[in-house]
C-alpha cells in the first residue's frame, strides 16, 4: 500500500491523542460505577465493556485516519455533505423515535444518529466551501452558500427537531466565518439578523417542539415548579453534584446513579457521576483536560498548513467545545436540559466512534503541519 | 496569535470561569444543604409493627392472639397490564376484580390492596411475580374464641388501635410506643437496607374471667334467648368476696373476629352501659338497712292483708294476697305492701343514705369502658310517693353490675367490693407492672349481712318466689325482680314489657360465685322466678362443678374437696 512515514510517529500528537483517551477511559470508570446494581451481588450491566469495545474500534479508525494526509477529507467534502443531508432526510421519513424526537436509523443490530456523521460532514463540508474560492474571496458570501450550510440544514435539523445540534450548527457557523475572516460586519449582521428574527419564528420554533423539550424549558427557567415532574432532572443532577462536596465521596461510593434518583446517569448525566464521587477537586481535573483539549486545538488551527485545516480544526474544536459547555451548564442547571452527552466520556459506541475520528483529524492536522514542504502521500 | 483567536480563547475562558464559579458553588458552598437533599431521599422511615400483648384468662388460656400476616400494596405506575393483575390479584384474594381495579388505578405511588393476608397466601402472590405489587409483614389480632367474651374483651381496628372492650380500656398498656426504623430505598421507594430489628412488644394483660365459667354462661345464655325470645339479657359472674369478674356475657353479642361494622346494638356492654328499674332485686337495700339500723328484727310482723298500700296519693298493690307477715315473709314472698311499710319505717334520708352506700347512682370504677352511673334521685327532688317506689325498685335505673354488687355485701359478710376484670399486668419478660388491689368497704355489719343471707336463702325454699332457682346439694341465696319497663313514649309503665331478673350467690353460707341474670323483654311469661330463675340455677349447678365446689351434704360428712382451679387474686 504505502511507506510507513517515521516522521509520523515523530512529529505525531501525543497529548491530544492522550487528553482523548483519558477522558475515555474516565467515562469507562465512570459508567461502569454509575450503572452498578444497588444490591450486592445482582448483575451489574455491561454497559461500560461495550464503551472498551468500541474504544478499541474507535482508536483503529484513529490510526487509520492520522496514517492519510487529509486532503482527501478536502476533496470528498461535498460528497460526505450530499450524503449528511440525505440521511437527516432518511431521518425524517424512517427514523425511529426516541421520546418523540426522530433522531435514530438501525443498520442491522447497529442503530446510530445521522447527526453524528452529518455534524462532521458540515465541517468538513463547510470549510471546503470557503476554501474554494466560490465564497467569493475574503469577506463575501453567497446566497447559495447561505442555503446549503445554513438554511436547508437548520430546517432538517429543526424539524426532527434536536436542539443539541441545532446549537451547535449555529456555533459552528459563526466560528468557521470567524476564522474564514469574513468581515466582523457580516457575521455581526448575521447574529443581529438572528437575534431579530428570533421572535418571529420563535413562536413557530416554539410550537415545534415536543412537550417533552417545552418542559424542560419550563422547568430550566424554575425547577421548583414541580421537582418530581418536569424539573426532576435538575434537580437531581444538583443534588448528586453538590452532594459531593469538596473530595467526593470516592470512587464507586456514588448513590444517586445505582439509587436510580438520577436520569440518564451514564449517558447525558455523567459529569454529575463523576462529580459526586471525585468531588470538586476531581472535576477541576477533569475541567483542565477539557481546556487542554480546546487550547491545543486552537493552537493547530493556528499551526496548520493550509487554511482548509485551520478552518477544520477550529471547526472539530467548537463542537468539542459546545458539547462540553451545554452538557456541563445543563448538569449544573445554567441552561435547560439539552440531550448532549458529554464528548468522550458519556456511554454511546457510536458517539464514541464519531468524536475519534474528529480527534484523529485534529492530530492529522497537527502532525502533518510541516508537510507543506513534503510531497504528499496520498 | 491574531484578534481573532484572541476572541475564541476569551470565549472559552468565559465559560470556564462560569462553570468552575457554578462548580464550586454547587460542590463547596452549598454541599450540606444538597448532601441532606441526597440522604432524605434516600432513605425513609418506618413504623416498627408492635406486638400487642395477649390477654389471658385467669387459668393462662389466650383469648386474643397476634398472627403473622403481610398486607399488600400497589405502586399504580409500576403496574403494566392493570387488567390482567387485577384479575390474577382478584382470584387469590377472592374478591371483586373491578373492585381491585379501582385500587391498582389509584393516583397514587401507594395503595394498600388487601391487609393482612394470611401467609400462605401471599406467599402464591408473590409467586405470581407481578411488577408493582408489594409486601409488608403486619400482625394482626386473632381471638381464637371467637364471639366468647366479646364484651369484655373487644377488638382492634386495621391499624390495631383497640375499639372495644379491654382492648381500649388498656390499649396504651397492651400497645407501646412505636419506634421509627430508618431504611435505605431507592427513587422507587423499594427497600434496599434493613435496619436492625427491633421487636417491640406490649404488656400482657391477666383477666380475671375464666373461660371454663364465661363458656357456660354463654350457654346458658344463648337458651334464654331461644327460649324466651326476648331482646336482650345479661348474666354477670363474680366472686363475692374480691370483685374479681369471672364471667361476663351480653346478648345479642358478636364475633370479634369480623368485628368491623357491627351495629351498635351488639356492640353494647349492657351490664354497664344499660341502666333499668330494677324492681324487686332493690328490696335488699331497704330490708338489710332496716335491720342494720334495728327499725326492725326477724320478730317485726307487717299487716299486707289490705294487699294495698297508700303513699303520697298513690296506690301500689301486691301481686297475690298474703295475710299477716313476718320481716322474713316479706322478703321472702317479695311483698310490695311489706317492703314499703319497712322502707317507711326507715325514713326519707336513711334510705337514701343506705342506696348510696350499696353504691347505686354512682360508677363501680370496673376496668371497661362505657360505664354508666344510673340514676339515683337526691330526698329534696323526691315527691311524696318515692320513698315507697324506691324501696321497692321504682323511679331509681340501676345497672345489672351494680344491683350483682349489692348482693356481693350480702355475700361477703357486709363489705362492697370494687368489681374489676383485670388481674394482673405484666410486662413481656414476665415481670409484673399492675395487679389488682382487691379494695372493699364496709357498709354492713357482718351480723346484719348474715342475718339477710339466710333470709335470702329462703326466697329459693319452699314459698318463696324463685323456688326455681334452687340447686340440689348446694343451697341458693337470692331474690327474683320483675319489673315493668318504662314507656318513654306514653309516659306509663307498659303492660306487656318487663325486665325480668334473678341475683343471687351459691354456696349461700360460704358463697363461692355470686350472680345476677337480666332478661329484656322476655315473652310468655315475665316473672323473674320463671325466665331467670332456672337459667341461675342451670348455670350454679354446672359452675360448682367446674370449680369442683363440695355439696353442702358432703362437706358435713367431712368430705371436703380442694379445688385447684380456683386461682384468687391476690
Amino acid at each position: 500500500m504505502i511507506k510507513f512515514d517515521r516522521r509520523l510517529i515523530k512529529s505525531f500528537d501525543w497529548m491530544t491523542f492522550g487528553i482523548i483517551v483519558t477522558l475515555t477511559l474516565i467515562g469507562i470508570m465512570t459508567i461502569a460505577s454509575a450503572t452498578r446494581p444497588a444490591i450486592e451481588g445482582a448483575d451489574r450491566p455491561d454497559f461500560y465493556l461495550k464503551q472498551i469495545v468500541w474504544l478499541c474500534v474507535s482508536l483503529c479508525a484513529l490510526f487509520i485516519i492520522v496514517a492519510f494526509d487529509y486532503v482527501w477529507l478536502q476533496r470528498f467534502a461535498y460528497v460526505f455533505y450530499g450524503i449528511g443531508l440525505v440521511l437527516l432526510l432518511v431521518v425524517l421519513v424512517a427514523g425511529k423515535t426516541s421520546l418523540g424526537a426522530q433522531r435514530w436509523i438501525s443498520i442491522g443490530p447497529l442503530t446510530f444518529q445521522p447527526s453524528e456523521f452529518f455534524r462532521l460532514a458540515f465541517i468538513a463540508g463547510f470549510s471546503a466551501y470557503l476554501t474554494s474560492g466560490v465564497a467569493g474571496g475574503l469577506g463575501r458570501l453567497t446566497w447559495p452558500g447561505v442555503f446549503f450550510f445554513a438554511v436547508l440544514p437548520m430546517a432538517l435539523i429543526v424539524k426532527q427537531p434536536d436542539l443539541g445540534t441545532a446549537i451547535l450548527l449555529f456555533s459552528l457557523f459563526v466560528v468557521l466565518c470567524l476564522v474564514k475572516g469574513l468581515s466582523r460586519k457580516l457575521i455581526a449582521g448575521v447574529l443581529v439578523l438572528g437575534m431579530i428574527a428570533l421572535p418571529f419564528f420563535g413562536h413557530i420554533f416554539w410550537e415545534g417542539l415536543k412537550e417533552y423539550q417545552k418542559n424542560r424549558l419550563v422547568a430550566f427557567l424554575d425547577p421548583e415548579v414541580d421537582p418530581s415532574g418536569i424539573g426532576y432532572q435538575i434537580n437531581q443532577s444538583k443534588i448528586t453534584i453538590g452532594s459531593g462536596g469538596l473530595v467526593g465521596k470516592g470512587y464507586m461510593q456514588g448513590t444517586q446513579g445505582p439509587l436510580r434518583f438520577l436520569p440518564e446517569k451514564h449517558t447525558d448525566f455523567i459529569f454529575a457521576v463523576f462529580a459526586e464521587e471525585w468531588g470538586f477537586l476531581g472535576s477541576l481535573v477533569l475541567m483542565a483536560l477539557y481546556l487542554m483539549l480546546f487550547m491545543r486545538g486552537l493552537d493547530t488551527a493556528l499551526k496548520a498548513k493550509d487554511d482548509y485545516g485551520r478552518l477544520v480544526a477550529a471547526g472539530i474544536t467548537a463542537m468539542f467545545f459546545v458539547y462540553f459547555t451545554v452538557n456541563i451548564s445543563m448538569t449544573l442547571g445554567m441552561m435547560p436540559v439539552v440531550g448532549v452527552p458529554l464528548p468522550f466520556v458519556s456511554y454511546g459506541g457510536t458517539a464514541l466512534l464519531s468524536n475519534f475520528i474528529a480527534a484523529g483529524i485534529l492530530i492529522c492536522i497537527r502532525t502533518r503541519r510541516f508537510e507543506l514542504f513534503y510531497p504528499h502521500i496520498w | 496569535m491574531n484578534r481573532r483567536g484572541m476572541v475564541l480563547v476569551a470565549i472559552i475562558s468565559v465559560a470556564f470561569i462560569a462553570v468552575v464559579v457554578r462548580l464550586a458553588d454547587i460542590m463547596v458552598m452549598n454541599h450540606d444543604w444538597f448532601l441532606a437533599k441526597a440522604r432524605g431521599q434516600q432513605t425513609k422511615q418506618e413504623n416498627i409493627p408492635v406486638k400487642r400483648g395477649i390477654i389471658y384468662d385467669r387459668m393462662g388460656r389466650e383469648l386474643a392472639v397476634n398472627l403473622e400476616t403481610e398486607s399488600v400494596f400497589c405502586d399504580p405506575a409500576e403496574i403494566s397490564a392493570h387488567d390482567d393483575v387485577a384479575k390474577s390479584l382478584s382470584r387469590e384474594l377472592g374478591s371483586d376484580a373491578r373492585v381491585v381495579l379501582t385500587k391498582l388505578n389509584a393516583d397514587k405511588r401507594f395503595y394498600w390492596v388487601e391487609r393482612k393476608v394470611e401467609l400462605a397466601r401471599a406467599q402464591r402472590i408473590r409467586d405470581m411475580k407481578l411488577k408493582g405489587i408489594g409486601f409488608i409483614p403486619e400482625l394482626k389480632r386473632y381471638y381464637p374464641k371467637g364471639s366468647l367474651a366479646s364484651h369484655v374483651v373487644g377488638f382492634v381496628n386495621s391499624d390495631n388501635t383497640g375499639l372495644e372492650g379491654i382492648e381500649r380500656e388498656l390499649d396504651k398498656q397492651l400497645s407501646t410506643q412505636t419506634e421509627k426504623l430508618t431504611k435505605g430505598k431507592d427513587a422507587r421507594g423499594q427497600t434496599l437496607s434493613e435496619g436492625s430489628m427491633k421487636e417491640l412488644k406490649g404488656n400482657d394483660v391477666v383477666l380475671t374471667v375464666d373461660e371454663g365459667l364465661q363458656h357456660i354462661v354463654e350457654k346458658n345464655l344463648d337458651e334464654i334467648m331461644a327460649k324466651w325470645h326476648a331482646a336482650s339479657a345479661t348474666i354477670i359472674m363474680m366472686n363475692p368476696h374480691t370483685g374479681e369478674i369471672l364471667a361476663l356475657a351480653n346478648r345479642p353479642a358478636y364475633n370479634l373476629n369480623n368485628a368491623s361494622g357491627t351495629s351498635m346494638q351488639k356492640l353494647r356492654n349492657r351490664a354497664i352501659t344499660d341502666s333499668y328499674e330494677p324492681g324487686s332485686t332493690f328490696k335488699v337495700v331497704v330490708g338489710s338497712a332496716a335491720l342494720e339500723e334495728g327499725t326492725v328484727n326477724s320478730r317485726s310482723m307487717f299487716d299486707c292483708s289490705a294487699g294495698t298500700v297508700e303513699v303520697g296519693g298513690r296506690r301500689i298493690k301486691d301481686d297475690h294476697r298474703n295475710g299477716v307477715l313476718s320481716f322474713e315473709e316479706v322478703i321472702q314472698k317479695s311483698s310490695n305492701v311489706g317492703t314499703i311499710k319497712i322502707g317507711l319505717g326507715l325514713g326519707k334520708q336513711r334510705v337514701y343514705d343506705y342506696v348510696k352506700k350499696f353504691g347505686f347512682g354512682e360508677r363501680t370504677g370496673i376496668d371497661l369502658a362505657g360505664e354508666v352511673s344510673g340514676l339515683v334521685r337526691h330526698p329534696d327532688k323526691w315527691s311524696g310517693m318515692s320513698i315507697g317506689a324506691i324501696s321497692i325498685g321504682q323511679e331509681i335505673a340501676v345497672t345489672p353490675l351494680q344491683v350483682l354488687r349489692a348482693y356481693a355485701v350480702i355475700a361477703n359478710g357486709g363489705l362492697l367490693v370494687k368489681p374489676h376484670v383485670v388481674a394482673e399486668i405484666r410486662t413481656p419478660q414476665g415481670q409484673q407492672v399492675y395487679r389488682a388491689n382487691n379494695e372493699k368497704e364496709r357498709v354492713l355489719s357482718e351480723k346484719t349481712a348474715i342475718a339477710f343471707r339466710s333470709i335470702l336463702k329462703r326466697v329459693t325454699e319452699e314459698g318463696g318466689t324463685a323456688k326455681s332457682a334452687s340447686i340440689d346439694g348446694n343451697q341458693v341465696a337470692g331474690k327474683t325482680g320483675t319489673a315493668q319497663l318504662f314507656d318513654q313514649r306514653t309516659k306509663r309503665y307498659s303492660k306487656e314489657r318487663y325486665v325480668s331478673s334473678f341475683v343471687g350467690f351459691v354456696p349461700a353460707d360460704d358463697p363461692r360465685i355470686a350472680m345476677i341474670v337480666v332478661v329484656h323483654e322476655p315473652k310468655g311469661a315475665i316473672y323473674g322466678g320463671v325466665v331467670a330463675g332456672p337459667a341461675f340455677k342451670a348455670i350454679a349447678n354446672e359452675s360448682l362443678s367446674y370449680l369442683s365446689v363440695p355439696r353442702d351434704d358432703q362437706r358435713e360428712r367431712g368430705l371436703l374437696l380442694v379445688s385447684n382451679r380456683e386461682r384468687v387474686y391476690p
